[in-house]
């Protein structure tokens, strides 16, 4: 809650109205913000640009098929804590021989919050008003959320081993953001501990818009051309429909040749592996425009 | 205040609770809500949960807040020009009467009025700045920039507001929603406490850009996500996407690992007491898909499209073993491989019956045909299946209240459980074959 005003984006970054309402309403209610919608519509560029433009330390926690709670939050290190204290015992006979002891990396095994591993949530809970990012939680095994439901709720957790509690107040709350390409539903109690919000997929307008913030001085019947071509392609039922990191790639591609030569291509289709990336999908774009 | 929300939510088949109402008054105490519009978005973020719910929400809103019901099957415009709150809200704008050609207008910027949030407010009174800093370069591509700048004579800030006011209005809403029936009033067109439609309480004159407010309403008119989606209607290309999210749910996921406690012991015995934790792969279970598409005759041909389009997206997004087979009315013996049903492409019921009995199995079909086309025969193969594959439902598009009608619906019903081509029937059925393998098993 650092920050009480809406944030509407910045220079390299277009946060589109109701997105921007939406992490508003978030943050006043220290809850986290789910974000759901297309692959390649900004859903983890909100938190990275946010940070950015706030100047506030980001953590991100990628989720992935083997995430656990534990991972997300703390670990405690049994194995170094098991190799410590054998290397204790092992110290032991080794100064009867009068030989060096063996170092423990100055850890002790009398302090156990030496071998607790801070994780993501962990480390943004200590941090005030930090950034927490947990990207695309819908990869996570179907306990993950579940298990962070504690830890949303009570806005405290509390360490493995070493039962060292932390906490935050609700003023010093991290913004958390957590998004999701829904390959898998969610479970609705997690939902109902978020507020959520569905990207919709940018019209041409606001396609426009979002060019322009990162290719600022690109040239007006490019854009056009490129935006146009862009949504014909989204509408004749692709396998996998090109998305705005798809355009913006392609854009970079185009900027590399000359304004009429990147029109040439436009025209004849050239070049569009940037933007189609099945192979099904560009046969039958060039079927569908008579092109080689 | 709003304590017939919840239920009202939850009769809309949305999440509703307890925990709505001390969201929603703590978005109140902390500032949040100063418009309807902000009403809108406050409450569509606590409530809605997935993109199928933003439909229904929308619609409830409208219904709980301003009376304006939508009939199945009706667009929201016709059902904001039944309203007494239009009717109300176009005297405050002083029009007498309405000209068809203006209708679309008229209720767009009703809809304008009804979404206008404190965001938009914000933008609105920044407006002059971003007129003079818009780029003209930005203007040429839009080739929009000799349209006229609009004056909103209806843009008042209401933050001002104090929270008590507001809440006494909102109060007001809610017993003039009671008394509905007697054509009682509403939020709009409330006369002095009416934060729209009132001249007084604006601040004149201000001037807009093209931005502003009314984005958000015209999605609501424009956008299929937000026109109302009733996961009860028959599977078409705009709900593939909330059946896929339905579909989803045979798959199981378990990537996890477990700690391996015997390894441990027998690995830390060998070590000489130096337990090291070892840990194993839970088992995955695979997901397999068999499809039996009736694509025979014309009653089925509108759904094919769809049925395949759906099940191909799942199989990219994450069935691993997807087999479709094709057949006409019902089967003989066995299915084709291909959608032209050639002979050469003959699969027998006896050769599917040895597949994995882990697949789960749609069939797909009106299952409505001339009762002596289903034979004893026909029936013995679907009896086949039935007993081969523990998790099988049948997807019947035909409407449900059909079905009582068909002798042959009701046959075959007798076999399988049958379910509804919608969206709702497909994740019914879900749960149903998950139902299934539990139970399975246990033993």
């Amino acid at each position: 809650m650092a920050l009480t005003t809406i944030w509407t984006g910045s220079e390299q970054y277009l946060c589109d109205p109701e997105l921007a309402q939406a992490f508003h309403i978030a943050r006043t209610l220290g809850m986290p913000l789910l974000i759901e919608g297309e692959p390649g519509t900004g859903k983890t560029e909100l938190p990275i640009q946010y940070a950015k433009d706030q100047n506030l330390p980001l953590f991100t926690y990628p989720v992935g098929s083997k995430s656990n709670v534990e991972q997300f939050v703390a670990k405690f290190d049994h194995v170094k804590y098991l190799r410590d204290s054998q290397v204790e015992v092992l110290n032991a006979q080794r100064a009867e021989r009068g030989l060096d002891p063996l170092s423990s990396g100055g850890r002790s095994t009398e302090r156990l919050d030496d071998y607790v591993l801070l994780g993501a949530a962990a480390k943004a809970y200590s941090t005030p008003h930090s950034v927490l990012l947990i990207d695309e939680i819908d990869k996570a095994p179907r306990e993950f959320p579940n298990d962070l439901l504690f830890a949303l709720s009570h806005r405290q957790f509390i360490l493995p081993e070493s039962g060292k509690v932390i906490e935050v107040s609700e003023e010093d709350m991290p913004a958390i953001i957590i998004t999701s390409n829904r390959e898998q539903e969610l479970p609705t109690a997690f939902k109902g501990r978020c507020i959520y919000h569905y990207i919709n997929f940018p019209d041409a307008p606001t396609m426009e818009a979002i060019v322009r913030k990162h290719f600022p001085k690109i040239e007006g019947i490019l854009l056009e051309k490129s935006i146009s071509l862009f949504y014909q392609l989204r509408n004749i039922g692709l396998e996998r429909a090109p998305a705005t990191r798809e355009i913006l790639h392609w854009l970079k591609y185009l900027q590399h040749f000359s304004l009429d030569e990147a029109i040439h291509k436009i025209d004849k289709k050239e070049g569009l592996g940037v933007l189609i990336k099945s192979q099904t999908d560009l046969k039958k774009i060039k079927q569908r425009y008579n092109v080689q | 205040m709003f304590n017939s929300l919840p239920q009202y939510l939850k009769d809309n088949k949305l999440q509703g609770d307890v925990r709505t109402l001390l969201l929603l008054k703590k978005s109140m105490e902390r500032g949040l809500v100063h418009t309807l519009g902000d009403l809108y978005v406050v409450l569509k973020g606590i409530v809605t949960n997935s993109p199928k719910d933003i439909g229904p929400f929308t619609k409830a809103f409208y219904q709980y807040f301003l009376g304006i019901d939508i009939n199945r099957g009706e667009t929201l415009d016709a059902a904001v020009l039944r309203s007494e709150t239009f009717k109300d809200w176009l005297k405050h704008q002083g029009i007498e009467e309405v000209e068809i050609p203006d209708v679309k207008d008229l209720v767009e910027s009703f809809l304008n009025d009804v979404h206008l949030t404190s965001y938009d407010i914000q933008n609105i009174l920044r407006g002059e700045d971003i007129l003079e800093k818009d780029d003209p370069n930005f203007k040429d591509t839009e080739g929009a920039d000799d349209a006229p700048i609009d004056t909103v004579k209806r843009a008042a800030d209401y933050s001002n507001i104090p929270l008590e006011e507001l809440l006494e209005r909102m109060k007001k809403v809610l017993e003039q929603q009671r008394r509905r029936h007697s054509g009682g009033t509403h939020w709009v067109g409330t006369g002095g406490a009416s934060p729209y439609g009132n001249g007084s309480a604006a601040a004149g004159g201000i001037r807009v850009g093209g931005q502003g407010g009314g984005k958000m309403a015209r999605r609501v008119i424009n956008d299929k996500n937000f026109y109302p989606v009733d996961t009860h209607v028959i599977l078409q290309d705009n709900n593939i996407d909330v059946a896929l999210a339905f579909l989803k749910g045979i798959e199981e996921e378990s990537v996890e690992r477990i700690l391996d406690i015997p390894a441990t012991i027998t690995e830390g015995v060998k070590q000489g007491a130096l337990f090291l934790p070892q840990e194993r792969d839970k088992i995955d279970q695979k997901v397999q898909v068999l499809l039996l598409i009736d694509n025979g005759g014309w009653s089925m041909s509108p759904y094919i499209d769809s049925v395949t389009k759906l099940f191909s997206k799942m199989k990219r997004r994450f069935a691993h073993d997807l087999k479709t087979y094709y057949f006409h009315n019902t089967i003989y013996g066995g299915v084709y491989k291909d959608a032209f049903r050639s002979q050469n492409q003959f699969e027998t019921i006896e050769n599917i019956c040895k597949l994995d009995k882990n697949y789960a199995v749609f069939i797909i079909g009106d299952a409505d045909m001339a009762s002596y086309e289903l034979s004893k025969d026909s029936l013995r193969d679907w009896q086949a299946l039935k007993t081969r594959f523990e998790r099988i439902v049948w997807l019947n598009p035909m409407d449900l209240k059909y079905w009582a009608g068909s002798l042959t619906v009701n046959m075959l019903q007798q076999i399988f459980d049958m379910f509804p081509l919608s969206p709702y029937g497909i994740e019914k059925g879900v749960a149903h074959m998950n139902r299934k393998r539990q139970f399975g098993k246990a033993h």
